[in-house]
């Protein structure tokens, strides 16, 4: 295949007409505006139809998806994305429709937004939500932001967040653009945090304590009613990650744990494609608490019409223009009508059954993060395999030649070596096997033929990348010297 | 169970293997007063068949833009969308994978990121872009907290003719802090209002968006100045597909730009996802948030591309990282990379220039219009502000007619009480635009 970068493969004069000469007179933009304004040049390529589809066709088969290989992603909850969910967010009626349009000509986008809310209210427990943020990390910032404006307008002196040191890095880095000093408390042995060393840190200058249950060693924080009565005692608030609701769905939700505002990250547990990286959604729920300060607007209804509710209180103003990922959300309301009552607790049990099966068959393999029951995820810490020379990273890099992408490695930071698999419920036992043999074969080739893991990956368009020379010399774009020569 | 493979017989023998009984035995070590005991009150799951006929219909329920003869802008903008492009970005090898943290497994993300960036930088005339971020107005707000860390000052002054969504979305991604923002009002043409402009030592940036709010090209070059003689950056919102034409940023001593990618072939889809873009000069590189890719090779020497400059970011600096952004709007940035690949050169030029000569074409009728005031400038890419009285009963009457107008601009700025923003794309016919004169003027008259 040529795998030039497209700006390479132009021939000046190729191009395909896409759109329509208008018929009026055609003026020159010289003519229309001052000259100051105008660009001398603009240097784009030139190429066919076929030149661009064949170029990023080829380019698409160099990857792996969740459609073509196991995707244990940690974290990440790469489980399937239904086909149906794509045909029904490219509805010309979802496509087609403008942000600015008179409210009585999208209601069927309203009552969209109106419905998914209402079933998110039920999974969760929480009050309302909002649907503006565009990712998890997003959610995590619309929610603080609330937080802090919750405590400056009730005058409480607030300065810090409290984040485990296995959080996600999105916590403290979201802490952070709310102006808070971030306080890591250390979590214990079994890898759930240290309530002595949490009340330790617990005091009136709280806003918040973030938590992620289960945690990102798949651990269940089982002392999650004692941290919510800590939290609530100072005056802080106890705010959900709900990158892990997944194993979950329907077995408890975060209202009953005693958080008061939470992320659900729609492209994760509700089935919505991960797109190379987004699009995502970040759904943020609230308990009554915090409700006069959710982003505006609010999708309300009355006499059955559905209309924007710009009328909040304290709102914290905006995350973005207009609503949020429209079609994003389109797709996750479809995969939870779909599942529904009955549906969603079987994703959670089957979510948690798949991780703690190659759990059981690897542990005596592999060491695990912790000692405790694991829910849908399972952290690898490959301390025994680095002894005898291999590390997580080697690991990972061989099990691409297995046609599986590789778990999450080095997270969290508390595992050493950590390999973190999330297989989702999505998978069948079949391939739950295959990754286990697989696993079990490259713990045995560390005796065999150790160099041939080193030099993993074998069967890729490239070998391992020099992520070294990449960050000190970075080249970051097609510079612009050829083209048209 | 759809999507769920495990048999009841899988599920036994998985059992046996871990040891438990049941699958609620994966649930004991819950405490029992946090667990649902009861089914959720929702409905039981549709057939693929019902879930189906049930959005359809739900849908149908919109009326979509098609269906109008629209003017409708403002920072959402129907383009033609090749149909070549709907193909290839659905392939499930883009849409269903996820960050390439992987880089021998991703080299095809990476190469169109790579490209993507390249794109960007092309049409801005910047140094570098990153691998994008959520919208316009997340991108604006991000591009306004890097210019407060690379400067270490507390101020920042912003246009009030910036979309007034966006400048929402900087007030509120700011209230975290105690930076100053002030905001500087336009003039009777529309423009941001140099005479208020001043900058002092301790301003971080002036952020304007050229072509601004009401479609108008802003004076960049005499605001860079005044910037610069005060060290402050200079951060522009741009229209991507107006850089087709007009002066690149980079050229008008612009130090960072950003804005909102839709129109690079994304669909309305009411508001999102489309993706945000940043650019930006090489000095600034490392405060730039979100990812990067970079051009490197592999271990036998072969070009490869990989995620770089990853010390900015939240899974490794943490707290002290230049953003909290993790997922980004990768699809909705691939997709542009190839709207672009596809257009080619004079595609969006052609693009560009049509959209400019039919708003002008508008622009030239509608203001012979008996009853319609126009007070802004000309110097305006695909949309311009026009003035009527009784501005909400004319858009009524319009849209009766099944034309939308436009936008009114007193939803946002109540000191434009008569202002319609309108727009045209090279979407638009010389039959719609005359047949939306003529209505008006039946309602004038």
């Amino acid at each position: 295949m040529d795998n030039r970068v497209i700006f390479d493969k132009t021939t000046p004069g190729r191009k395909t007409n896409y759109i329509k000469k208008p018929d009026i007179g055609i003026k020159k933009p010289d003519e229309l505006l001052p000259q100051e304004t105008l660009r001398n040049d603009l240097i784009l390529p030139s190429l066919g139809e076929l030149d661009v589809v064949r170029h990023y066709t080829n380019l698409s088969r160099l990857n792996f998806s969740v459609d073509t290989n196991f995707y244990p992603l940690g974290s990440c909850t790469m489980k399937y994305n239904p086909k149906i969910n794509e045909e029904l967010a490219a509805l010309c009626g979802f496509l087609n429709i403008h942000p600015y349009q008179p409210e009585e000509s999208i209601q069927g986008a309203l009552e969209l937004i109106y419905n998914l809310e209402k079933i998110l209210r039920e999974i969760t427990g929480m009050s309302r939500f909002s649907f503006q943020a565009s990712s998890g990390a997003q959610g995590e910032l619309t929610g603080m932001l609330m937080v802090r404006k919750y405590h400056k307008i009730n005058k409480s002196k607030k300065r810090k967040v409290i984040v485990p040191d296995s959080s996600h890095g999105t916590n403290p880095a979201t802490s952070s653009m709310c102006g808070y000093e971030t306080v890591v408390v250390e979590s214990n042995k079994d890898g759930l945090i240290d309530l002595d060393k949490l009340s330790q840190a617990i005091d009136n200058e709280v806003a918040a304590v973030m938590l992620t249950n289960p945690n990102t060693l798949g651990l269940f924080e089982e002392n999650i009613l004692a941290i919510s009565e800590m939290v609530h005692k100072a005056g802080g608030f106890l705010y959900y990650d709900g990158a892990n609701f997944n194993p979950l769905l329907g077995i408890t939700n975060p209202a009953l744990m005693g958080f008061d505002v939470i992320h659900l990250n729609l492209h994760k547990t509700f089935s919505t494609p991960h797109g190379c990286g987004g699009p995502g959604a970040g759904a943020v729920g609230v308990n009554d608490k915090l409700l006069d300060f959710l982003p505006c607007p609010l999708v309300n209804k009355e006499d059955e019409k559905f209309y924007f509710n710009y009328k909040v209180k304290h709102s914290i103003g905006k995350l973005r223009a207009f609503y949020g990922n429209f079609s994003v959300l389109v797709r996750a309301y479809a995969y939870l009508l779909r599942l529904g009552k009955e549906g969603l607790p079987r994703v959670a049990q089957n979510a948690t059954l798949n991780a703690n099966y190659i759990k059981a068959k690897l542990k005596n393999y592999y060491n695990t993060a912790s000692s405790k029951s694991s829910m849908h995820e399972v952290v690898f810490s490959c301390v025994k395999q680095k002894e005898r020379g291999i590390s997580a990273l080697d690991i990972a890099k061989r099990l691409i030649d297995y046609g599986m992408h590789p778990p999450t490695m080095y997270f969290p930071l508390i595992a050493k070596e950590a390999l973190m698999v999330e297989p989702t419920e999505t998978e069948n036992k079949e391939t739950l096997d295959y990754f286990i043999e697989a696993m079990l074969k490259i713990n045995k080739e560390i005796d065999d033929n150790p160099q041939n893991i080193k030099d993993a990956p074998h069967h890729t368009p490239v070998k391992r990348v020099d992520e070294v020379k990449a960050a000190r010399n970075p080249d970051l774009r097609w510079q612009c010297k050829k083209i048209g020569a | 169970m759809p999507y769920i493979l495990n048999t009841e017989k899988d599920i036994k023998e998985m059992l046996t293997t871990i040891g438990i009984s049941s699958l609620d035995d994966l649930y004991r070590h819950l405490p029992n007063q946090i667990k649902i005991n009861k089914k959720l009150n929702l409905p039981s799951g549709l057939s693929e068949q019902e879930l189906r006929s049930f959005i359809i219909a739900l849908a149908a329920k919109n009326k979509t833009i098609n269906e109008f003869n629209s003017f409708l802008g403002a920072g959402s903008y129907k383009h033609y969308v090749p149909s070549a492009l709907n193909s290839i970005i659905s392939r499930a090898e883009f849409l269903t994978a996820y960050t390439p943290y992987q880089a021998e497994c991703s080299q095809g993300i990476l190469q169109a990121i790579y490209e993507y960036q390249s794109y960007i930088c092309l049409l801005t005339g910047m140094d570098v872009s990153n691998a994008s971020l959520f919208d316009g107005g997340s991108s604006l707000a991000e591009s306004i907290l890097m210019s407060l860390r690379v400067t270490q000052r507390k101020k920042v002054i912003i246009s009030s003719a910036i979309h007034p969504e966006y400048k929402r979305t900087i007030y509120t991604y700011l209230s975290g802090f105690n930076f100053k923002i002030q905001e500087i009002n336009f003039d009777q043409q529309g423009l941001t209002d140099i005479n208020q402009l001043t900058a002092d030592g301790d301003t971080a940036c002036i952020a304007i968006q050229s072509p601004n709010f009401f479609g108008i090209i802003e004076k960049l070059g005499k605001i860079s100045s005044l910037a610069k003689e005060k060290g402050a950056l200079v951060i522009q919102v741009a229209n991507p597909v107006s850089l087709a034409i007009l002066k690149e940023p980079a050229a008008q001593g612009v130090d960072i730009v950003c804005g909102d990618g839709q129109a690079l072939g994304g669909f309305l889809s009411f508001g999102g996802p489309s993706f945000g873009f940043i650019a930006t000069k090489n000095e600034f590189l490392r405060q730039l948030p979100g990812r990067i890719v970079g051009k490197s090779t592999d271990k036998e020497g072969k070009t490869a591309y990989c995620l770089t400059i990853q010390a900015r970011e939240q899974h490794i600096k943490r707290e002290r990282a230049t953003s909290n952004i993790c997922s980004n709007q990768s699809l909705n940035a691939i997709s542009a990379a190839i709207y672009l690949s596809l257009m080619g050169k004079e595609g969006l030029y052609d693009c560009a220039l049509y959209s400019l000569n039919l708003a002008h074409y508008l622009h030239g009728r509608i203001s012979e219009v008996k009853g319609v005031k126009i007070n802004f400038s000309n110097n305006f890419f695909n949309e311009f502000v026009w003035n009527v009285e009784n501005q909400k009963t004319v858009i009524k009457k319009l849209y009766k007619k099944g034309i939308i107008s436009g936008l009114a601009l007193s939803k946002f700025y109540p000191g434009l009480k008569g202002g319609i923003l309108s727009c045209c794309t090279e979407t638009k016919s010389r039959a719609q635009i005359d047949e939306f004169i003529e209505t008006l003027k039946t309602i004038l008259n």
